[in-house]
């Protein structure tokens, strides 16, 4: 077997999927297959009808040509094994190249093997392999092991699509007789219909039978083989073999090119050394491209054109290639570039106008640039300080947390109050009644107080009146400090008035 | 050279693969289905026989929507995949390969009763059997067709050898040759793997278990492994 030739593609497949390979492979082979076919059956079937007819048992022919079909199963097997390892024989040669297969497994399937569902695979392992009957058991064994069930279900899968054809030429007969042409019933049909001509009918469902058969046992066997085809590539790797197959071709061409290449690379060298001693002197220093390349590369040197020709022969370089490539359909048509102008003086004028529109947008886009620039030119750097307007060095001392208490306190606050420094002065009221507060209780100077320790502190003060003072400061300060909320010169003259800001005063 | 598969080729140049199934497949699909319905409907029958009339009418729409929309819905909402077709791993594209729509799907069904024609579906298996793509005439009016969906059996791990460099570059298809023996290796016997690796010795240069050492050490190297 030469599997270089095979003309299906082999890979490993699902049973299910060699099965339509099956079916493929019948189709490409449908003349060569059915010519073979009815050349050989036809015959046999007229025979049998008219030995049917003869010896008054009408049946017989419908019942010998089933039972004959494992004869008949050769042909398609001749035809389609042929086709794939080589080319469709004629109707002639498949007739005569019959006699080249054993008869014996052919006796084996017509007689005590006749219902074995698995004789689509049996066939082509007992006619093309036709080994000997001790291995021929083991052989089976190990071809039929993962596909014995898709085998059985192929022979009865075949079985009903035979069935549905000769159900389906009945059928449409009777779509096609007249309504009043019809028998009644079934019942009638049968009754009377078939058995006043019982030959006639029977000849018809033998023919019709033959027909749905001749259709689907190639069918059968072709699927069968492809079973066995799939099976066997998966055993022995056929699909590797022919790839490795291809690659060994590839690589011996290669490998005289390496040669031819190889022997010029040692003779190259060889000719420039011999070469060497003779020239003595120093080599002139070359000044032009012309020198350096004195001899172009594919000018008369037989050794590189022939290396170039053997290594155009690898498929990867030269040879003919076969590209898929994307092309617009309809190619666009190039829009003429240089249209003459119909009015040149207008044209050349709206060309002016629209120049100076260009500059004058580009002018007024650097002059925005420039006021967005001089507009936002603070904002940028790192935020000064707060401007210390006009509140004064000493007021200003006053006010922070580390300077002491100036001695007037309600003056200062008072002062920094009619000065519009109100924020300021309810500080400082409020650090000075913490102040007080703290020297009241006692309490050290702690600079993490907040004014909620303060309220709380407020509670431990003994005199009631002087508590509610210190928490009317603190939430005077809150609401100055937190929500912007001011009291009026009242409230703030009746704040300043009395403990804590008057240190000896009462409440 | 002779396959059941049909390459459609995307516009951004993927080639896709569609694995046509074909008549016997799709029958053994079509019978599954068949009992699953036939089961459906008995089961159903036995409450319904109870309620007389109403019943009848009730069984009527539930043989309506076995016959013509238990196809339909599940080829839309199933992926393309009755239950009988999902239990043979066949599926229902479109002709491009994307997934079956509703119009498509709808016609398709709809015209299984071309198909079923002289009463046993024989239109439906001459058509199936015509044609290289084994659609019948609902496939092909609807431009559907029914494929493979499961992948093909795969082969084991490649064993871990030592890697080996390739001293020649090799064309892809070669390099998925050497995997696939790497991987199918072990399926093989002993010696069917060395008839296969001598036919590699102009690239190994060694013979019989060596040569399938390498080989495997090949697989390794082109795998990228250490």
């Amino acid at each position: 077997m030469e599997l270089e030739r095979i003309s299906v593609v082999l890979r490993p497949r699902a049973p299910r999927e060699a099965l339509d390979l099956g079916a493929a492979m019948l189709r490409a082979n449908a003349v060569a297959v059915w010519s073979a076919w009815f050349a050989f059956t036809l015959p046999v079937f007229v025979l049998c009808n008219a030995l049917g007819v003869l010896l008054g048992l009408p049946w017989l022919g419908l019942v010998l040509m089933w039972w004959l079909k494992p004869l008949f199963d050769r042909l398609p097997l001749y035809v389609l094994s042929r086709a794939v390892f080589d080319r469709p024989p004629s109707w002639c040669e498949t007739l005569r190249g019959q006699r080249q297969w054993s008869w014996r497994s052919t006796l084996a399937a017509l007689s005590w093997l006749r219902i074995d569902s698995n004789r689509a695979l049996r066939l082509p392992m007992e006619l093309l392999e036709g080994a000997p009957r001790k291995l021929r058991s083991a052989r089976w064994k190990v071809l039929r092991r993962r596909i014995v069930a898709d085998t059985s279900l192929l022979t009865y899968g075949c079985l009903q699509f035979e069935l549905v054809l000769f159900l389906s030429a009945w059928l449409l007969g009777a779509m096609l007789i007249p309504h009043e042409w019809r028998a009644d019933s079934f019942g009638d049909f049968f009754r009377h219909d078939v058995r006043d001509a019982s030959t006639t009918w029977m000849l018809l469902a033998a023919a019709v039978a033959y027909l749905a058969m001749s259709a689907i046992e190639p069918l059968y066997v072709a699927c069968g083989f492809a079973l066995y085809l799939n099976r066997r590539t998966q055993l022995e790797a056929w699909d590797i073999d022919l790839a490795f197959r291809r690659m060994r071709t590839r690589l011996q061409a290669l490998g005289k090119v390496l040669g031819v290449l190889l022997v010029c690379a040692c003779v190259w060298p060889l000719s420039s050394h011999a070469a060497t001693p003779a020239q003595a002197s120093p080599k002139p220093v070359a000044t032009s491209l012309q020198q350096v390349f004195q001899q172009p590369a594919d000018s008369g040197d037989q050794r590189f054109a022939t290396a170039a020709t053997e290594t155009y022969r690898d498929p990867r370089f030269g040879g003919e290639h076969t590209t898929h490539e994307w092309v617009f359909k309809y190619t666009p048509k190039p829009t003429p570039n240089a249209q003459p102008i119909p009015f040149p003086a207008f044209g050349n004028a709206l060309a002016i106008i629209f120049k100076a529109l260009m500059w004058l947008l580009l002018i007024v886009a650097i002059a925005a640039l420039l006021r967005f620039a001089w507009r936002w030119r603070g904002r940028l750097m790192p935020m000064p300080a707060e401007p210390t307007s006009a509140l004064s060095q000493s007021m200003r001392a006053s006010v922070v947390v580390d300077a002491p208490l100036p001695a007037d306190l309600a003056g200062a606050a008072r002062a920094l109050w009619q000065a519009q420094h109100q924020r300021e002065a309810l500080a400082l009221l409020y650090r000075g009644c913490v102040e007080q507060t703290a020297r009241l209780l006692k309490l050290p100077p702690s600079v993490d107080a907040t004014e909620a320790d303060w309220l709380r502190q407020a509670a431990a003060i003994d005199d009631p009146a002087r508590a509610q003072r210190v928490i009317a400061i603190v939430r005077t300060w809150q609401f100055a400090a937190y929500a912007g909320r001011y009291p009026d010169d009242a409230g703030i003259e009746q704040l300043l008035s009395g403990w804590p800001v008057e240190a000896g005063a009462s409440a | 050279m002779l396959d059941t598969v049909r390459e459609i080729e995307t516009p951004e140049g993927i080639a896709l693969r569609l694995r046509a199934a074909g008549a016997l497949p799709r029958a053994q699909a079509w019978m599954v289905d068949m009992l699953l319905r036939m089961g459906v409907f008995i089961m159903a029958m036995i409450p319904l026989s109870l309620f007389g009339m109403g019943g009848n009418g009730l069984a009527m729409l539930l043989l309506f929507a076995l016959t013509w929309v238990y196809s339909v819905v599940c080829e839309v909402w199933l992926g393309g995949q009755t239950l009988g077709k999902r239990a043979l791993g066949l599926r229902v594209v479109n002709a491009d390969g994307t997934p079956v729509t509703w119009l498509p799907s709808v016609v398709r069904n709809l015209l299984r009763a071309v198909d079923v024609l002289p009463g046993v579906y024989g239109v439906g298996l001459v058509s199936t059997l015509i044609d290289p793509y084994a659609r019948r005439l609902g496939d092909i009016v609807a431009g559907t067709m029914v494929i493979h969906a499961v992948e093909l059996p795969a082969g084991q791990q490649v064993p871990t050898f030592a890697a080996v460099p390739l001293p020649v570059v090799l064309a892809a298809d070669e390099q998925a040759a050497l995997v696939e023996f790497a991987e199918r290796s072990a399926q093989l016997t002993p010696q069917r793997q060395e008839e296969l690796a001598n036919l590699l010795t102009p690239l190994t240069g060694r013979n019989d278990t060596a040569a399938v050492r390498q080989l495997i050490g090949h697989a390794n190297w082109l795998l990228g492994r250490p």
